[in-house]
């Protein structure tokens, strides 16, 4: 359960203050990709996904199967990470349809245990299907070295990582607001049943957000797998850094989520280097303080 | 109400006789039910009387249970002295945070209940010097007296039959019912002259007590302390347990304790890996199908047979 280490094992520990702050600034950017799906997923179907970390667990041991399945070359590696986050987004439409659909105008407490529930389920079902032991994926040979930045050797792998958080965060923002899709998204969360009332399908909406959301965690799995152990626990982890950021953030917003996570990530960085001991309980300090101050988050708006 | 108190008075003749038939084994399956059941009734004065959901209570236990064993083991307090002042401590935690987590409503409650658990989960994680971090700390043993699963069962029951019955007057009492009026209507209640937030924060710290000393009970019994015991699984724990047994009634909560770790013991025993599962499945069944708990299920029987009776 451990906090920094195991999920961002490219965080250093210089005293070069612009190697913390780029080393905060990637750990920012992977936390955008870990927790925007969850944001997302809230604002539209305004249901808080605890199984977030779940996916992104699918998606790692996906990612793991596929290269062991695939022949041992060095195009197998990419195909894998554009299948598991697919796959992730099919189990994620597949739970939305059959599950998550039903519950939609109950009490938010009985959605937030449906999805605990949700997350007790994949993880039994992960143990079964691939075992207790930890798994381990090669990185692609193109990026197995490392090169030096700032003096500091800096594994080419992460290099995949935080240049493809970026990239999925302009993406995000040109299917968002560039999109005729990325409207209807926007106005659901606004306002659902005008959406409905004006002959959206919102049902189908809320199948492909949660897809999508889903597929995010996905890739954020997908990713990181050949940075961490795959393993069991991985889930809990995640969706406590997910809910921390998205929470301070502002659930739903998109630019509160990622100003949340490069918060939190400058948080991390520095907090290893200034209180060593106890810098993994400044994200959730920052999230007690944001709760008490503005509740619904940074950038996010007031219920009711 | 007569017909509860009969019914409660014949499960405790069983509880006391119980241990004479069982084997040990069975003895300790008693113990954790109580513990369970207690510490989901704490958990149900705010959730089904106050309506407010905490999901970081597993805090309130785990300070309990951390506040004996370090009692007991570091400063070397006799156990009955670390098993009185572990509640308080519990209480203590429930007072700080719950200062700020009553400011907040439904969800954003919710979630600050879980950043501060969140936050002791941590401190007690990394603190390694005094909680033994990751390792807990082990052989939290109560005294001679107290060591054979029958004599510490009899302890627990002692006194968690006390907690039943201060919980139960707390509920009947007036402030249970201003409880109940703010759960239903928190400005009609303001109106009426009850000061919502003091009384919804001398609930949140009369819940974390009685969670304390579910933790505390717990400690001694299990031997040893961990740092699961805050961890945000752990605060699930009661709300499943309400959740099955029905937040609506008092004895809910006991019912879904037998029920939820008797299941537990029979999956356990079959297959361990498969427990998880099958919890998650009976949750989504709740929720979909029972959204009342099974006590609900026969309340409501019971409350249609009274009304064709009094159609008569």
């Amino acid at each position: 359960m451990e906090m920094t280490t195991s999920l961002f094992p490219w965080i250093t520990n210089s005293p070069l203050i612009a190697v913390q702050v780029m080393s905060g600034l990637s750990v920012g950017m992977f936390l955008f990709l870990l927790s925007v799906g969850m944001s997302l997923i809230f604002g539209v179907t305004r249901i808080v996904n605890l199984a977030h970390g779940s996916f992104y667990m699918v998606g790692a041991y996906l990612m793991a199967a596929l290269i062991e399945v695939l022949p041992g070359n060095p195009v197998s590696f990419w195909i894998a990470l554009l299948l598991a986050p697919i796959g992730v987004a099919v189990l994620g439409g597949v739970i939305e349809i059959t599950l998550l659909r039903r519950v939609y105008r109950r009490d938010p407490m009985m959605q937030l245990i449906l999805t605990f529930a949700l997350i007790l389920i994949i993880g039994t079902l992960v143990l079964l299907v691939w075992g207790p032991d930890n798994k381990s994926v090669a990185r692609p040979e193109a990026l197995a070295g490392s090169v030096r930045i700032l003096g500091q050797p800096f594994p080419s792998y992460y290099l995949l990582v935080l240049g493809l958080s970026p990239l999925v965060a302009v993406g995000l923002w040109l299917v968002f607001y560039r999109t005729r899709w990325g409207m209807l998204v926007r106005a659901a969360t606004v306002d659902r049943e005008m959406l409905g009332a004006l002959g959206v399908d919102v049902s189908r909406l809320y199948t492909q957000v949660f897809a999508f959301g889903s597929w995010l965690a996905g890739l954020g799995g997908a990713l990181a797998a050949p940075t961490v152990a795959v393993a069991l626990g991985m889930d809990a982890d995640v969706l406590i850094n997910a809910f921390v950021v998205v929470v301070i953030g502002g659930l739903g917003s998109f630019a509160g989520t990622l100003i949340s996570a490069l918060v939190v990530g400058e948080l991390q960085s520095f907090g290893i280097l200034i209180f060593p001991g106890v810098s993994i309980v400044l994200p959730f300090a920052l999230m007690a303080v944001v709760l008490m101050i503005r509740p619904w988050g940074l950038l996010g708006e007031p219920e009711e | 109400m007569a017909r509860s108190t009969v019914m409660l008075a014949a499960a405790l003749a069983i509880a006391l006789v119980l241990p004479l038939a069982l084997s040990a084994f069975y003895v300790v399956l008693l113990t954790e039910i109580a513990v369970a059941a207690l510490f989901a009734t704490a958990f149900n004065l705010l959730m089904g009387f106050g309506g407010m959901v905490s999901f970081g209570h597993a805090a309130y236990f785990a300070l309990g249970a951390y506040a004996a064993a370090l009692l007991a083991q570091k400063a070397e307090w006799p156990m009955l002295a670390a098993f009185a002042a572990a509640p308080l401590v519990a209480a203590f935690g429930a007072l700080v945070f719950g200062f700020f987590i009553v400011r907040l409503s439904h969800t954003y409650f919710a979630m600050l209940s879980l950043a501060f658990a969140q936050i002791l989960y941590t401190i007690i994680f990394k603190w390694t010097s005094l909680t033994g971090g990751d390792n807990g700390l082990l052989n939290v043993w109560p005294p001679a007296f107290l060591r054979s699963v029958t004599a510490y069962y009899y302890f627990t029951l002692l006194v968690i039959g006390a907690c039943f019955l201060a919980l139960h007057a707390i509920v009947n009492s007036p402030f249970g019912y201003a409880l109940k009026a703010i759960r239903e209507n928190p400005r009609r209640a303001r109106f009426i002259g009850v000061n919502v937030r003091r009384h919804q924060l001398c609930a949140f710290v009369l819940s974390g007590f009685f969670s304390g000393v579910a933790g505390a009970v717990f400690a001694f019994h299990n031997g040893s302390v961990f740092p699961d015991f805050a961890f945000f699984t752990k605060s699930f724990e009661p709300l499943i347990v309400v959740l099955l047994g029905g937040m609506q009634s008092f004895y809910g909560p006991l019912a879904g304790a037998f029920g939820f770790k008797v299941m537990e013991w029979l999956i356990s025993r079959w297959a361990p890996i498969y427990w998880p599962l099958f919890l998650g499945a009976i949750l989504i069944v709740v929720i979909l199908v029972l959204p009342q708990g099974f006590v609900g299920l026969f309340e409501r029987r019971a409350w249609r047979l009274r009304a064709v009776n009094g159609k008569k």
